[in-house]
């Protein structure tokens, strides 16, 4: 008796959730799957697929259109400095307010975390005046220094390093290793498996930051992907009437399918670090 | 001589004989070396951007020519403006739309992928992470095209089974509710995750217990589990109440605030002062908005330990 009712919630429970992964999917799938659709037919049929039709037709014509390569290369760019910035410095700066003492150190945490809960957007008018300022519109620098070491991250990996034991640290003190030594040496390696959560965190802010980039980098040659990601978007807002709103539709969805790859196969790659990083920081949090 | 072997790597066997007083003042000076870089970057561009916004929100700056002091107009003009109120409601109704729907459906979907007689647990987790990871701008894109009117592929699902059309986008009854599906699929994987991490914390023990007693699942889900994770619950509206008041790259790619600004949301609305130069008025507006925020924080935190 209690046997058939289990295997009817289990039976029923993944239903449930079949149903909800499709759901999940679909939208990437189908963006996917019309991107390899002649244009027309993605309006004309939205739902068929005729696996003989296949065409790069889309493809072709956006690389040709659209800057995308530039968005790429622009994101990339950026990508490795910030991100190598934040991914260096945060754990430093985190490791120096977990396991010493100074002055000030509670007051300067606590500005930490208050900027946490401020809304990013509200920093925007002054940072592009200061960007103004300081002549750094359109240029890689203001991409990549504000926000380079997010105060999140700072948040997660002194929460981590909290943890490891100090009788570690003493026992490399002891052995003669300066505090640089300590952190390089011992604290890094044992908090591999959160830096790689943090890495995998980083890289996908990074790579979708969109408010910053669009305010600070409009220009055709600064601009990163998820700009010119969305300067299409407003074509077809444009195109709606005309003829072209197929041809769009699918450079569009084209485009769209290309974003999607990069940091889909990292997060599969790494998605249990990704997983387990965020299991493991908030149940302290 | 001592130096040397002071800086000698972790792992040498040979005793240390450092003078005790260098090795302290080292590790006192140490610190500051650590956090000066953080330091910097964030005096540099948090803590002064801020206290200028504080500055400029007293004026009439237009961004070049001569700033005058205002006061409070920049406040009274926003409070007394109805667009302003109408784009906090905006926020509070997508705030409605999605908060409820997605606490019940990530709360059910976290119980499930708890349970480990669920199979096949890895991979629902990964899968209702997939639209966390695809990047904002390209997935708002995709809902322009799936929920157009006259194309759209949502559209010919509901012509297929008989439905009418529905303008998704283009009518301000339903462009919230389109704009709220898009947010709730994106970040709800998320906030599952969060939820799943509050249910791992539970001791097993405890389940064991009302077991023996005789519980039903139901009755366990309501009495215990949903107690037990009413800090990890609160701490996910408190992430989401911050999010849904910033929101502006769903409207700004899919609707731009339209139709009949239905979807010009808190963070949006503070973004057109930018594009019309009126950074005096955006900077007030900023402040509000702080204010409005931390007060909604402020209260669910209260909430939370008042129930302790």
């Amino acid at each position: 008796m209690t046997r058939t009712r289990l295997t009817l919630t289990s039976v029923v429970t993944q239903v449930f959730l079949v149903l909800l992964t499709l759901l999940f999917l679909a939208p990437v799938v189908w963006a996917f799957l019309s991107a390899f659709k002649p244009a027309n037919q993605i309006i004309s049929d939205p739902l068929g697929f005729d696996p003989s039709q296949i065409t790069l037709d889309n493809f072709e014509r956006m690389f040709q259109d659209v800057p995308i390569v530039r968005g790429f290369v622009n994101t990339g760019i950026v990508l490795v400095l910030k991100g190598g910035l934040t991914l260096f410095f945060a754990p430093l700066a985190a490791y120096g307010f977990a396991k010493y003492e100074f002055p000030f150190k509670d007051l300067l945490f606590g500005t930490v975390l208050i900027t946490l809960m401020l809304p990013t957007i509200v920093l925007i008018i002054p940072l592009l005046l200061e960007m103004k300022e300081l002549g750094w519109v359109n240029t890689y620098q203001a991409l990549i220094l504000p926000g380079a070491i997010d105060a999140f991250a700072i948040f997660w990996m002194r929460q981590v390093i909290a943890a490891v034991p100090d009788e570690l640290l003493d026992a490399a003190r002891v052995d003669g290793c300066s505090e640089f030594g300590i952190f390089a040496r011992i604290v890094l390696p044992v908090i591999k498996p959160a830096l790689a959560g943090l890495a995998v965190l980083t890289v996908m802010n990074i790579y979708n930051d969109f408010v910053w980039p669009v305010v600070i980098a409009s220009s055709e040659r600064m601009s990163t992907l998820q700009v010119v990601l969305s300067s299409l978007a407003q074509n077809i807002t444009g195109n709606r009437i005309g003829a072209d709103y197929a041809t769009v539709t699918g450079e569009l969805l084209a485009a769209a399918s290309i974003a999607l790859v990069p940091l889909l196969l990292i997060f599969i790659v790494l998605q249990k670090h990704f997983i387990n990083g965020i299991l493991a920081g908030s149940v302290k949090g | 001589m001592t130096t040397a072997v002071a800086t000698r790597p972790a792992g040498r066997v040979s005793p240390s004989r450092r003078r005790p007083h260098t090795a302290s003042s080292r590790r006192r000076l140490a610190p500051y070396a650590f956090v000066f870089p953080f330091v910097a970057l964030f005096v540099a561009f948090s803590v002064y951007p801020m206290l200028f916004t504080l500055q400029l929100s007293f004026t009439d700056w237009r961004g070049s020519g001569a700033a005058h002091w205002v006061g409070l107009g920049n406040y009274t003009y926003l409070l007394q403006n109805p667009a302003f109120w109408s784009s906090l409601g905006n926020s509070a109704a997508m705030w409605a739309l999605i908060v409820p729907v997605q606490m019940v459906l990530a709360l059910a979907i976290a119980v499930l992928l708890d349970n480990a007689k669920t199979r096949m647990r890895s991979f629902y987790r990964v899968a209702f992470l997939v639209p966390f990871v695809t990047p904002l701008v390209a997935v708002a894109q995709i809902w322009v095209v799936v929920f157009d009117q006259k194309y759209g592929a949502v559209n010919s699902v509901l012509n297929a089974v008989g439905l009418p059309d529905v303008g998704w986008l283009v009518t301000s009854q339903w462009a919230k509710p389109t704009l709220a599906l898009l947010f709730l699929w994106k970040t709800t994987g998320f906030i599952v995750i969060i939820l799943l991490s509050g249910l791992q914390a539970i001791d097993p023990a405890v389940y064991e217990a009302s077991s023996i007693d005789g519980a039903s699942r139901l009755r366990q889900l309501r009495s215990m589990t949903i107690p037990l994770v009413r800090r990890t619950l609160l701490f996910s509206v408190v992430l989401q109440t911050l999010a849904i008041f910033q929101m502006f790259a769903e409207p700004f790619v899919v609707t731009q605030g339209g139709p009949y600004s239905s979807t010009t949301t808190a963070g949006l609305y503070l973004y057109n002062h930018i594009t019309r130069a009126d950074l005096g008025t955006g900077a007030a507006n900023s402040f509000l908005l702080v204010i409005i925020v931390t007060v909604l924080s402020l209260g669910f935190v209260r909430l939370l330990r008042s129930e302790d």
